[in-house]
């Protein structure tokens, strides 16, 4: 589709920083205000992203709507952004998880309002900026851009422990970042050295093309590999770096967590997809076993772990890292079914744990504890709040018909392809994954209503319809690509296909021993 | 001396003639606080002016002795900006502690002749001469507040290792003039140049001379394990002066490293090359960890600023190719301009803070400033994260451009590239500490509000905006700085 010109991309992701510049003007004492024109920029946004899914061209292999604008032209870097469906799909996942996260804190959020809403829609635009971008100096920018806003919205809004939690989050994601950017250098200057010149070195299009004919030095591609996949995993989180995951969503406010479960993990996925494996096939192939392995790992370990958890939203934190585990194994086994099943499964991951962190909010704001233990018989009190919790239970379980079953159900499909030993081994999880989310469900809302949730009398009451707002576009999503993923299928077929293109050119590299 | 020679040290000579009626004023209206101060930045800009007029003009004065070239214009320049920036943040803080306000702009405006002296001096006496004038003044401003016993002590500490490294410096400089039979920079390099093409015999002098003039060098940059005394120098002296002393000698320093190791000792960098590398890994990394332990934040900036010596002598070692020298130096020089910019603006907040009497530099001074002076918090953090380097501050296009060139020169330097990202990590704990107390901690005390006057604010935005402005648009200031280090190494 023409949009006539209009810089749609720029648009979408510069709109909340306009937005958040307005919010900054209101005087802090108009709470209503603040609240209402956060909520107005978040929807606005949203409504823009939705060109971009109409904008785009599904098959295609190149990017649509690509907007380009030198920026330090010594070095080639350019502001340059544009989309594929890939991009398209998770940008629009953004602006629908950011609208209903601000408006999922109007209740819970009283202090400092204009702060947190100026670092909310900051942090929209980091992250709308990591998924369109297509120059590797941007992306690094918009990639730390993402961490401030999300630093202060745990350490300032957060849980009891929050301080600890908040700079465990940044140290990792610095760790991981900051070599990243040593490899981003590298690569570029490798790219610098063999065209002589630095125009377009830090170009995706260029880096990618470059890599598919020529091909980055094995050293550096090991190098910048291995950089590249610490920053990643350390967002996923992959197994062993997800540490950080269950303090910072414990202690996150609620719409932290969605954003934090919905979004950011996504970033680090995204990154594989985009970066990692395109421009560096060879050693994508070299390390794609024991990625896998560590997929497996996580898979397993988060569900076993989730099982014993005591804490609602620890609960659901490992939870994550056992689905995102599937996300990594889905890109690491190079199959189409793998791949658009790890991207289908990023998007309902999207949905599903986000709407679960929105339900633990709600039931957090009455009670003001997160304990299983402490619950029990919770559907007598509040039927509507378990049925919907209910629906998002099965939908993370897996369940056919919902759209948590079709992203597991093709990487699975892929995994059997790869080796019938990866898909064994990922199906048991399915199994665990069934038993901690009922097992939990059945404490938290049968049998007899428990001591605590007695004493807290006409507090406990059932969900407000300003709380089901949140959920219901949520929900609707998880059953129509449930039902059809197709959807998502057609989008994001150009960005699969083209990845895997990329992929299958390269081929496992002969380590030095000492890397063994 | 001719007229041709006049015009070109003119900026030098207006600097002098600032300081000089600075001092007059005050001879006339003593004690009053505004009009010297109206007289010193006026005698800046007089001063940025003829600078630029100069350097419109490039040539030699002085049969080749001083120098007026890109760089000598790019570092005057930003010499008089880093006293600018002092001049805006110093006199609240001064007037609260009834210091004068006229001896403390006459003393900056000649610490900064001195600096500018060795931007421009081709000739190693005259290097040190212009080095003696610029450390002279800041024993003074280190002991300024002659009152207060550890501003003394500091002081003091400051003159007897600044004396002593002095010295070992001029032994150095003696040694390469007794074994090269010139001071001039030009012709001190064609010597060296002809030793290590093997055309002349190499001397053990040499090395010591080498070693030397590094070690002097070193103690005035404030490099690892040359840095004891900045610590205590900075903690004890009046804020406005640390955060003076933690820039222009600093940056002063690196101009006479330019002009001395790139410029007389360029031949010989292979030889020293390889200790910058070591000094560079053991400067950050020393400096970052022991900053991590510091309650007060006035010391964990007098640390962090050793870190910084740093990650500037990461592009001092990216010498390996003429492209990757080349890049080196323009991110060292950039480095230069964004740490000045961004670490005078995280000790104006401080100064500010303290505007009251009484009032530490210690870390709880901090907490829950983000409710008592929001505007304040938030410039603090912006600085303080530019300090990190996180885009898009000018602080991360500094440094990612450093490592850039240490990428490029790749080998041992390539290393250097990921040890300084990994002290990146470590600085960001202890920069996002003072954030966590302004933002997630509740204030102490009774709240009272502060004061800010209107030249303070001005300096604060005019440091806030350079910090972000160099971060977003990095292009113009790089095209200054690749001509400044175009013209060291041609």
């Amino acid at each position: 589709m023409d949009l006539g010109g209009v810089p749609i991309i720029s648009a979408v992701t510069f709109a909340p920083l306009v937005g958040a510049l307005i919010v900054a003007a209101i005087p802090r004492e108009n709470t209503p205000a603040i609240r209402w024109a956060a909520l107005g920029t978040a929807l606005v946004t949203f409504v823009l992203s939705l060109f971009l899914l109409v904008g785009v061209d599904p098959g295609a292999s190149g990017f649509s709507l690509v907007e380009q604008v030198d920026w330090i032209p010594a070095f080639g870097v350019q502001y340059k952004v544009g989309v594929d469906g890939l991009s398209a799909v998770l940008v629009v996942l953004t602006t629908t998880l950011t609208w209903i996260s601000i408006l999922a804190s109007f209740g819970p959020i009283r202090e400092r309002v204009k702060e947190y809403m100026v670092s909310f829609l900051i942090l929209e635009v980091g992250l709308v900026g990591v998924f369109v971008a297509l120059d590797l100096f941007l992306f690094y920018v918009f990639w730390e851009v993402v961490l401030v806003p999300m630093y202060l919205i745990i350490g300032i809004w957060g849980g009891s422990n929050r301080i600890y939690a908040t700079i465990k989050f940044v140290l990792y994601t610095l760790v991981g970042s900051l070599l990243m950017l040593v490899a981003i250098l590298a690569t570029a200057y490798s790219y610098q050295s063999a065209m002589g010149t630095w125009a377009h070195a830090f170009d995706f299009e260029y880096l990618r093309s470059f890599a598919g004919t020529i091909g980055f030095a094995s050293g550096l591609q090991v190098f910048a590999f291995l950089a590249f996949f610490l920053a990643f995993a350390i967002k996923v989180p992959m197994f062993p770096f997800h540490t950080w995951l269950p303090d910072a969503h414990v202690e996150a406010p609620t719409a932290g967590s969605v954003i934090l479960a919905a979004i950011m993990l996504k970033l680090g996925a995204y990154g594989f997809i985009r970066f990692a494996l395109p421009l560096f096939p060879d050693a994508a192939h070299t390390f794609a076993v024991p990625i896998i392995v560590l997929s497996l790992v996580a898979i397993i370990y988060g569900a076993i772990v989730a099982l014993v958890q005591p804490d609602l939203k620890k609960l659901i934190a490992y939870s994550s890292v056992s689905h995102m585990g599937f996300v990594t194994l889905g890109i690491f086994i190079f199959q189409p079914q793998g791949l658009q099943g790890a991207i289908l499964q990023m998007v309902n991951h999207g949905l599903i744990t986000g709407a679960l962190f929105l339900l633990v909010g709600v039931v957090y704001e009455r009670t003001h504890d997160r304990t299983i233990a402490k619950m029990g018989g919770l559907s007598l009190r509040t039927p509507v709040y378990a049925a919907a919790f209910g629906f998002f239970v099965f939908a993370s379980a897996g369940l056919p018909g919902l759209s948590g079953f079709v992203g597991e159900f093709l990487v699975l499909v892929g995994a059997f392809a790869a080796s019938p030993w990866y898909a064994a081994i990922a199906t048991v999880c399915m199994i665990l994954a069934a038993g901690y989310l009922l097992w939990m469900f059945q404490r938290i809302f049968t049998g007899e209503l428990s001591e605590f949730l007695t004493g807290l009398g006409s507090h406990l009451t059932d969900i407000r319809p300003v709380e089901l707002v949140t959920l219901v576009p949520l929900g609707t999503l998880v059953v129509v690509f449930g039902l059809f993923p197709g959807l998502v299928l057609t989008l994001i077929q150009g960005s699969v296909d083209t990845t895997l293109a990329s992929v299958a050119a390269g081929h496992g590299l002969a380590l030095q021993p000492w890397m063994h | 001396m001719s007229n041709q020679d006049l015009a070109t040290v003119a900026p030098l000579i207006a600097a002098i003639l600032a300081a000089t009626a600075v001092i007059v004023v005050d001879l006339i209206r003593p004690g009053m606080r505004t009009p010297p101060l109206i007289v010193a930045l006026a005698g800046l800009a007089i001063v940025a002016g003829a600078t630029l007029l100069t350097g419109a003009n490039p040539g030699d004065a002085f049969g080749g002795a001083y120098r007026v070239d890109a760089l000598t214009t790019f570092l005057d320049l930003l010499f008089v900006a880093i006293i600018a920036f002092t001049l805006l943040f110093a006199p609240d803080y001064l007037a609260a502690r009834e210091l004068p306000m006229a001896e403390f702009a006459a003393v900056l405006i000649f610490a900064m002749s001195g600096a500018m002296l060795i931007s421009a001096s081709m000739d190693l006496l005259v290097l040190f001469l212009g080095l003696e004038l610029m450390v002279l003044p800041g024993y003074l401003l280190a002991g300024f507040a002659k009152r207060d016993a550890l501003s003394t002590e500091g002081a003091i500490k400051y003159f007897l290792l600044g004396s002593f490294s002095s010295a070992i410096f001029l032994f150095g400089l003696a040694f390469i003039w007794g074994l090269t039979g010139s001071t001039r920079v030009e012709a001190v390099a064609g010597s060296l140049a002809g030793i290590v093409a093997g055309t002349a015999p190499l001397s053990p002098g040499l090395a010591m001379g080498l070693a030397f003039l590094t070690t002097g060098v070193a103690f005035k940059i404030a490099a690892v394990p040359f840095h004891y005394w900045t610590p205590d120098a900075y903690q004890g002296s009046p804020t406005p002066v640390t955060g003076y002393l933690s820039v222009g000698p600093k940056v002063g320093a690196f101009a006479l490293i330019l002009r001395l190791f790139v410029g007389a000792l360029g031949p010989l960098h292979d030889d020293w090359v390889v200790v910058v590398v070591v000094l560079a890994t053991i400067t950050m990394t020393l400096g970052n960890f022991v900053a991590i332990t510091q309650d007060n934040v006035k010391r964990m900036l007098a640390y962090s600023s050793i870190a910084h010596t740093g990650y500037m002598l990461v592009g001092l070692a990216a010498w390996a190719s003429p492209n990757s020298q080349i890049h080196g130096l323009e991110g060292l020089l950039y480095y230069g301009a964004a740490y000045s910019f961004m670490n005078l603006g995280a000790f104006a907040v401080v100064t500010a803070l303290q505007r009251r009497r009484g009032v530490t530099s210690g870390i709880d001074t901090f907490a829950g400033l983000a409710r008592l002076e929001p505007g304040l918090a938030i410039l603090m953090t912006l600085f303080l994260l530019s300090l990190t380097g996180i885009p898009p501050t000018a602080g991360f296009f500094a440094k990612a451009y450093v490592i850039l060139a240490a990428v490029e020169a790749g080998g041992p330097t390539a290393l250097l590239a990921v040890i300084a990202v990994l002290n990146a990590a470590v600085a960001a704990f202890y920069y996002l500490r003072v954030v966590v107390y302004m933002f997630m901690r509740d204030p102490k005390g009774e709240p009272v509000p502060l004061e800010k006057s209107p030249i303070l604010q001005v300096g604060l935005a005019a440091a806030a905006v350079l910090t972000i402005v160099l971060g977003l648009f990095p292009g113009p200031l790089l095209e200054v700085v690749a001509g400044a280090a175009k013209a060291l190494v041609s």
